[in-house]
C-alpha cells in the first residue's frame, strides 16, 4: 500500500474541523486571507473559468461570491472533508472524487499543508483540470508558527532535558516548486508571502489554532508531558523570546502560493536544442566570432 | 422531502477508490460503486465521497 509515511491522521483532523464548524468564524482570518489573495492573483488572468472546484469551505461565504464573481464561472462545486455546510459534496482531497478533465480552475486556500501524499494530491489534482486548466493553492509553509516551534523545544528541555516535535513540519517554497514540476504542471510559480500576527500570549495563538481545528498542527500525544507545566513553561518562553517591548507576542505565517496549469499544447513550449533559424549575432547586429578566438581589446 | 442530488454533479462524481461511475440509488439515497463493493451515502443532497464512510455492498448488491 502507501510506501510515504502517514504524518497526519486524517480522521483526526476531520474530527477537530467538525468541532470548530460553529465558532470557525471568530478564528478563520487565515483562511479568509490566502482566499482573498488567490481571488486578487486571478484578477490579473484574463479569462474566464466557467466550471471551477473550490476545496475547503471555512472561509467566509462573501468570498465565495467574489470568486464566482472574478472567475465568470457558470459552475462553482465547494468540497469539505469535514462537514457538511454549504458544500456541494464531501471529499477527502486525498481521494478526490471527479472525472478527469472536468475543471477549468481549482482553487484551495488552505488545504494542502496537512495532506500525507501531496505530490499525489497534486497529481489527481492535475487530472481533473481540463488541458489548460489552472490550479491555485495557497497554504501556511517554511517558516510558518516557527515562535511556537521554539518555544516548545525550549520549554521541553528546560523540564526534561529533551524535545520531541511539538509543530509538524511544514512544506517550503523550494520543496513546492519540485513538487509542481513532479506532479507535472506546466509554467509552475511559486512564491510566498510572510504574515506576522500579534497576540496578547500565546495562549490566545493556540485559542485560534484550536478554533480554526489547526492543534493538528501540533503533536502533543506520546510523551505524557503535554500537561498544564509544559503549556506554562511554554508560554512564558514565547514571552521572553518573541514579544514586542514585553507586550504583545507575535507569531510568524509564510503562506506559499502555488500555481500551475495543466499541460496543453497551445501553452509556450521550449523549442529543440539546434532548432533555430536565424543566429543570435544578427539579432543583435554585432560580429560572430567561434570559440577560441575571443577578440582583444 | 428528500433532496436529490444536483445532476450536473452526479455528471461529474466518479469513485474516488476505483475513478468507476457511480450508480445512483435514489430510494435509498447512495451513490453506488460496483467495483469498489461500496456505498456512498447522500444527505440532504450531498453526496459523502469519503471510503471510510461508505457501506460495504452485499454480494448480491454488485450489478456486474
Amino acid at each position: 500500500m502507501a510506501s510515504h509515511p502517514l504524518i497526519f491522521d486524517r480522521g483526526r483532523i476531520r474530527r477537530q474541523q467538525q468541532r470548530t464548524r460553529n465558532r470557525i468564524q471568530d478564528h478563520n482570518f487565515l483562511i479568509n486571507w490566502n482566499l482573498e489573495a488567490i481571488i486578487d492573483r486571478l484578477g490579473d488572468i484574463k479569462r474566464s473559468f466557467p466550471r471551477i472546484l473550490l476545496i475547503g469551505s471555512r472561509h467566509d461565504p462573501i468570498l465565495k461570491k467574489k470568486l464566482a464573481q472574478a472567475t465568470r464561472s457558470e459552475l462553482m462545486i465547494i468540497t469539505d472533508a469535514c462537514h457538511d455546510d454549504h458544500i456541494s459534496v464531501r471529499m477527502d482531497e486525498e481521494f478526490i472524487c471527479f472525472a478527469p478533465s472536468t475543471f477549468d480552475l481549482i482553487v484551495s486556500p488552505f488545504s494542502l499543508h496537512c495532506v500525507n501524499d501531496v505530490p499525489g494530491t497534486l497529481i489527481q489534482m492535475r487530472r481533473i483540470l481540463k488541458p489548460d486548466g489552472l490550479l491555485l493553492a495557497a497554504f501556511p509553509g517554511g517558516d510558518s508558527l516557527i515562535e511556537l516551534r521554539q518555544s516548545f523545544m525550549k520549554a521541553e528541555i528546560s523540564l526534561r532535558g529533551g524535545a520531541q516535535m511539538r509543530v509538524h513540519p511544514f512544506i517550503d517554497k523550494q520543496q513546492a516548486a519540485t513538487l509542481m514540476q513532479r506532479a507535472g504542471y506546466a509554467l509552475p510559480v511559486v512564491d510566498a508571502e510572510r504574515l506576522t500576527v500579534t497576540y496578547d500570549n500565546a495562549f490566545r495563538l493556540m485559542q485560534d489554532l484550536r478554533g480554526m481545528g489547526e492543534t493538528r498542527a501540533l503533536h502533543m500525544g506520546e510523551s505524557g508531558m503535554t500537561g498544564k507545566a509544559l503549556m506554562m513553561t511554554m508560554a512564558r518562553t514565547y514571552q521572553n523570546d518573541f514579544s514586542e517591548n514585553g507586550g504583545r507576542v507575535k507569531a510568524t505565517f509564510e503562506m506559499v502560493f502555488l500555481s500551475g496549469w495543466a499541460p496543453h499544447e497551445s501553452q509556450q513550449q521550449p523549442l529543440r536544442p539546434g532548432s533555430a533559424q536565424s543566429r543570435l549575432a544578427a539579432a543583435l547586429g554585432t560580429t560572430e566570432y567561434g570559440t577560441g578566438d575571443i577578440p582583444r581589446s | 422531502m428528500t433532496q436529490t442530488v444536483d445532476p450536473k454533479l452526479l455528471e461529474i462524481l466518479v469513485c474516488p477508490l476505483t475513478h468507476a461511475l457511480l450508480r445512483y440509488d435514489v430510494a435509498r439515497q447512495e451513490l453506488i460503486s460496483d467495483q469498489a463493493g461500496l456505498a456512498y451515502p447522500v444527505r440532504d443532497g450531498i453526496p459523502i465521497m469519503l471510503p471510510d464512510e461508505a457501506r460495504a455492498l452485499e454480494d448480491h448488491e454488485v450489478k456486474k
